[in-house]
């Protein structure tokens, strides 16, 4: 019993991350048609930027958390308005291309400007403890994961929901055109949209430095690439599909760490990989994706 | 753009003459093929006449790389869909004939506990490629029902799981692929005039695939879906057509690298091979065998210039220090600056012998 509460508590934490980070990749796409491959680098320049702010002698955590979720905010802007805005209105194979140019320039500088092995972080591991309840040992990042994810969503639906610019941004998911008649300026919509992914990115940033206590290159590349097949399985560029994709990859890894034996757990991310393409063939526009017919106007 | 080309593709494919005369198209397709191998084929000569043995040897990868752009671009370039997998044909290529040519003796040190009896199989080098390439292709058709019938987005992260779940099995089936260490002893049968053929070959294939009528549908559709599903075509066949073409061209180029290095590893096969080729392709222009063709040969100069500077070199009597990641920040600006200023690459739209023809025909007038 305790194991299976171990685990699901495992899932949930998972898939909480991985929601996070592919809330931030649907953001984008559905106001822009960005498929935003440099994602990833952007948890990345959050990272180190809480690696480098410890070296210059930072040592509170909570100025640290701060700091990740702000730089992540404005590295994402930033990224918009240098690589992105000069694509906008190309096809998405061009961006998609352009994103993944801008996050193999971002690791090499990296590597180039910091190291190429990983560097330790050690301001965050705070969070990272055993919390006893009763019989229950729990990690309290985990939990703190959960609800973190849990409180971000909830606000993220209620600034999309209540806030004038948040239905601005709903409204250009469907008809970017139309809002600017509405006197909206396409930039400032844009420009929030990245910035709401960049945070989404900083906090999903701030729980990775927690658990693994260092900065790589590579960082957010793996993580991100699982969010968009999180994306993918829950429909692209759909809001809840993202959330929920996000959970059920959770829910099929943590599921395969139990069930595969201790030998073949190196297959782990193939057979994960394999699950959500085989779920793909029955469902190829994804789990709450809508079937867009030839000529269809209305998403 | 779209727009211009539209109407290029829909006057190609209402143009009667080319469909009364097959023949021709195809003689005509064939000769332009030729015509874009060309510079390939004179810079082979060249390395192979007077060049010193280390340059034979980088020369010898740039045509491995050249070939896997050129088939990249048979996916690329027609579906417009992009494709961020194709390494992984290369690497079951290469593994294909690693598993089946290598001599015993060397078996029994690299992979003694092989399944399927593959430890005491030792095959010729012309059957081993052969059989890995069908292996390739059976990979490539099962991935690409999947992958033809997705939407465009959705199709690439699919060829890019398609990629982490081959590279995995490299890792982790180690009885078989022998893991994160390098698996030598290869048969080295192939030198660059045995190379140079094949490159000439996958550049014409490609080409006569993108003049076919398959070609020009898919690139009708990959414009067009709605006018191209209104004219009867099917898209998710031509597109599952021009994936397994693609695999098999980059399979055909992993079979060639393992036959001349000798040595391979999974991590050749991970995504610095994808992110070389594709900036490769995009710089010359994804739309065009051309492209590919002059995006390798670009970028494989400027990437072997990078690489002198990025292991540090020696400035008028001052050591410069090693600049690791100098040549992937290259290779990212390369592709961001071309999305931003040039989408359409080096070579644009039309292909070396189309453009030598206008240009003759620009000077006769």
């Amino acid at each position: 019993m305790d194991y299976a509460l171990q685990q699901l508590l495992n899932a949930l934490a998972f898939g909480a991350e991985y929601s996070l980070v592919a809330l931030g990749l649907a953001v984008v796409f559905s106001i822009m048609g960005l498929v935003n491959f440099a994602h990833g680098e952007i948890i990345g320049v959050s990272a180190y930027s809480v690696f480098l702010a410890a070296a210059l002698g930072l040592t509170s955590p909570f100025v640290a958390v701060l700091l990740a979720v702000g730089i992540a905010a404005l590295a994402a802007v930033v990224f918009e308005r240098v690589a992105f805005r000069p694509v906008r209105y190309a096809p998405t194979t061009t961006g998609l291309l352009t994103a993944f140019g801008v996050s193999i320039v971002v690791q090499n500088l990296f590597m180039l400007l910091i190291s190429p092995k990983p560097q330790s972080v050690s301001i965050l591991n705070g969070l990272n403890q055993m919390w006893f309840f009763g019989p229950f040992a729990v990690s309290s990042l985990q939990v703190m994961e959960l609800i973190v994810s849990g409180l971000t969503i909830l606000a993220l639906v209620l600034f999309l929901n209540r806030s004038t610019l948040g239905l601005a941004i709903r409204a250009a998911s469907r008809d970017f055109a139309t809002v600017r008649l509405m006197g909206i300026k396409a930039n400032r919509v844009i420009a929030t949209a990245f910035a709401i992914s960049g945070a989404l990115a900083g906090i999903a940033a701030v729980f990775i430095l927690a658990r693994r206590g260092s900065v790589s290159p590579d960082l957010g590349f793996g993580l991100v690439l699982k969010a968009f097949v999180a994306c993918v399985i829950g429909g692209f560029g759909s809001l809840p599909g993202a959330a929920v994709g996000g959970m059920l990859l959770g829910f099929i890894e943590v599921g395969l760490l139990v069930a595969l034996p201790q030998e073949y757990a190196g297959f782990r991310d193939a057979l994960t990989y394999a699950i959500i393409v085989a779920l793909l063939v029955y469902r190829p526009e994804g789990l709450l994706g809508q079937r867009i017919e030839l000529g269809d106007k209305e998403i | 753009m779209t727009g211009s080309e539209l109407s290029q593709a829909v006057e190609q494919m209402a143009a009667p003459a080319a469909a009364a005369q097959p023949g021709n198209a195809v003689l005509r397709s064939l000769i332009g093929g030729l015509v874009t191998a060309l510079p390939v084929l004179a810079i082979g000569l060249l390395v192979l006449n007077f060049a010193p043995t280390y340059y034979t040897f980088l020369a010898l990868g740039a045509f491995v790389n050249l070939i896997v752009v050129v088939g990249l671009q048979v996916f690329m370039g027609n579906s417009n869909i992009a494709n961020l997998g194709h390494s992984a044909f290369v690497g079951l290529g290469a593994y294909g004939v690693a598993i089946l040519s290598t001599p015993l003796a060397m078996k029994k040190l690299s992979i003694p506990n092989a399944p399927f009896g593959f430890a005491t199989l030792e095959l010729d080098p012309v059957s081993s490629a052969l059989i890995a390439l069908v292996v390739v292709g059976i990979v490539a058709l099962v991935s690409g029902k999947v992958i033809s019938r997705l939407s465009g987005v959705a199709a690439t992260i699919v060829s890019l799981a398609l990629l982490i779940i081959v590279h995995s099995v490299f890792l982790n089936w180690t009885d078989l692929f022998k893991g994160n260490q390098a698996f030598f002893g290869i048969p080295k049968v192939v030198g660059l005039p045995w190379m140079l053929v094949f490159a000439v070959l996958a550049i014409v294939a490609a080409r006569l695939f993108k003049d076919s009528r398959w070609g020009l549908q898919l690139r009708a559709s990959a414009q067009s879906p709605q006018a191209a599903a209104a004219l009867g075509i099917d898209a998710k066949k031509l597109r599952l057509m021009s994936w397994v073409l693609s695999a098999l061209i980059c399979g055909l180029a992993g079979v060639l690298y393992a036959y001349f290095a000798g040595t391979i590893s999974p991590k050749l096969f991970y995504f610095q091979m994808i992110f070389n080729t594709l900036a490769m392709l995009i710089l010359g222009g994804m739309a065009t065998v051309t492209g590919a063709v002059t995006g390798v040969i670009v970028l494989s100069v400027g990437l072997e210039f990078i690489r002198s500077i990025e292991s540090g070199v020696t400035v008028a009597g001052i050591q410069m220090p090693q600049l690791l990641g100098l040549s992937g920040v290259a290779l990212g600006v390369v592709i961001v600056l071309c999305m931003a200023f040039r989408p359409s690459g080096i070579s644009g739209r039309h292909e070396l012998d189309e453009l030598l023809s206008l240009l003759f025909r620009h000077s006769a007038r």
